[in-house]
This record gives structure tokens, C-alpha cells and sequence, in this order.
């Protein structure tokens, strides 16, 4: 009886352990394609700070946050005001793709810089 | 055979020698109509190759690039001011619009010799296409784009201030609209690499 509840806590130690990188899994290479489409790298490096943050300090950013995807998700789709690097506030591009599954890719390839 | 050579010798007799009947003057207005004739049906013929409907007439243009040309915002915009394949591929003036309609002889060669006339071959051959493309508007400081898109031209006022900001700073800099409009009308190739996604 006592090993059948050890094994039961293992296999949901385990399940939660996974459900996350699940959550959050993604294809890098669909990620970067629908970014080139939209130009973000125009204004996003990866690593660099353009007119906007580069994409490793948004990750960093939003690390542990659980509303991080969501977030990001409405920030690419609402046309939202953003603040730029020189500190004006403009409506953030929108992007152009209604596959919000596409979209939650690419959130989630920046999300695991 | 021997009469054809006669034929031959005999329109060029004519044609040396001096004329006994007609004056000089209406000779000369003959040619001149004739010029007339003759450089309105050139350059007919040359703007009809410089068509929508001619450039997508072969398969190729018509199933890869026309189709993705049409998601973009040269096909369809607010002002309903529509960029076709020439107002981007073919030079307006006279001089370079020869020498490009001269090069694309190779692309009627590749249309016969079926170069790409797969969707598999075409993108096997799309970054090599595209960086044709790329490199002649470059050599040309994106002439084709100036027909239409002027720096001097654009309001503060009315275009977004980043983007604003971002023309003015690439004309301080002395770059080109093809250096960061890569992928305006059609696909980018998938080798292609935005040089700061890394």
C-alpha cells in the first residue's frame, strides 16, 4: 500500500515536472519563419535592443510568469500601445496572421530564450 | 535558288537607287510617318510585355510569386494604389528598360527549358531568384521603388514615428529600401536570415 502511494507521487511528480515544457513547446524554425514574414526583427534582435527589447530580455522579463503567453499573445493581436526605446508610445504592429496557434509558437520561442 | 537571289538583286538595285519620280520631301514623309508607325507598334509591344496579365501567363509567376503577391499590401491597400510585377522589375526609362527586357530572354529560356516549373524547383531556386532581385535593385539604389516611394515625400505627421525615425536614419546613412524591405511582395526564401535574428 505504501509503495502503490510512493509510485502514484513519483508518476505525478513526474506529470508536473512535464506539463509545463509541454505547455510551452514549440518549433523554432516555424517561429523564426512567421517573425521574418512580419519584420520583427526589424525592430526586435534576438539579442539586441532595437527600437524595441530584444527577445532575450522579454523572455527574462517574463520568466516564471504564468500569464507571460497570454500576455504577449494579446500584445501581437490587439495592436496595443507600446513604449520604444526612445520613449514614445506607438501602437505595436499587428500581426499578420489570424493562426493563433502560429502565433502561441512564436510567443513561446521567444518565452524560451 | 537562282531566283531568289534575283529577287534579291533586284529590290536592291531599287532600293540604291537615286529616286526619278517621287521628291525628296515626300520620301521623307513616308519615313517619317513610317517612324512614327514603327516606334508606336515597338513600344506597344513592349508595354504589353510589361502587363499583369503577360507576366503571370507563364505558370511559374502565376503559382508561386502572383499568389503571394496578392496577401501583400502592393496588391491590395487603404488607397487602392496597386504596384503590378513591372512597377517593380522593370525600369521606366527607356535605356534600362532595354537592357532588362534584353536580360529577361534568359527567363523566357528558363520558362522553355522548364528551370522552374515545379513548386519544388521553384523553391529549391527561390533564395537564388530572390538574391538576383535583390542585388540588381541594390545596384540600382532601389530605382524601381523611387517610382513610386520618395523619403523626401513622407510626413511626419502621417507615417508612424518609429517608422518615420527609421527612413530618415536610413537616408542619413546612405541605405537603400531594398537593405530592410527584403519580403514586401513575396515570400522570403526559407535560407534567408535577417541578420539580427541572431
Amino acid at each position: 500500500m505504501a509503495y502503490k502511494n510512493v509510485f502514484s507521487a513519483l508518476i505525478s511528480l513526474l506529470v508536473l515536472l512535464v506539463l509545463p515544457l509541454e505547455a510551452h513547446a514549440f518549433d523554432e524554425d516555424t517561429a523564426r519563419t512567421l517573425a521574418r514574414k512580419n519584420d520583427c526583427f526589424m525592430c526586435h534582435g534576438v539579442d539586441k535592443r532595437k527600437d524595441g527589447p530584444s527577445y532575450r530580455s522579454v523572455a527574462e522579463k517574463y520568466r516564471g510568469n504564468k500569464d507571460a503567453e497570454a500576455k504577449l499573445v494579446n500584445h501581437l493581436i490587439s495592436g496595443e500601445v507600446a513604449k520604444f526605446t526612445d520613449g514614445h508610445l506607438e501602437e505595436h504592429k499587428i500581426i499578420n496572421t489570424k493562426d493563433v496557434d502560429q502565433i502561441k509558437n512564436l510567443v513561446n520561442w521567444i518565452l524560451s530564450l | 535558288m537562282n531566283n531568289k537571289v534575283n529577287v534579291i538583286r533586284r529590290v536592291w538595285r531599287f532600293l540604291k537607287q537615286p529616286s526619278s519620280q517621287y521628291s525628296v520631301l515626300l520620301i521623307a514623309a513616308v519615313c517619317f510617318i513610317g517612324g512614327i508607325i514603327f516606334w508606336g507598334g515597338f513600344n506597344t509591344g513592349m508595354e504589353a510585355t510589361n502587363k499583369l496579365e503577360f507576366c503571370i501567363s507563364c505558370h511559374e509567376m502565376r503559382d508561386n510569386v502572383y499568389k503571394e503577391y496578392k496577401e501583400t499590401i502592393h496588391y491590395a491597400n487603404r488607397t487602392g494604389v496597386r504596384a503590378i510585377c513591372s512597377d517593380c522589375h522593370v525600369p521606366k526609362d527607356w535605356g534600362h528598360k532595354m537592357l532588362r527586357k534584353i536580360q529577361a530572354s534568359q527567363e523566357v529560356w528558363g520558362t522553355l527549358t522548364g528551370f522552374v516549373d515545379t513548386p519544388e524547383k521553384f523553391e529549391a531556386h527561390r533564395m537564388e531568384l530572390a538574391t538576383n532581385e535583390w542585388n540588381r535593385m541594390k545596384a540600382s539604389d532601389s530605382r524601381e521603388c523611387r517610382n513610386c516611394h520618395s523619403l523626401e515625400a513622407m510626413s511626419s505627421t502621417v507615417q508612424k514615428q518609429a517608422a518615420y525615425q527609421n527612413h530618415m536614419k536610413s537616408k542619413a546613412e546612405g541605405k537603400t529600401c531594398i537593405d530592410c524591405h527584403k519580403g514586401i511582395a513575396h515570400n522570403l526564401p526559407k535560407e534567408y536570415r535577417d541578420p539580427d535574428e541572431e
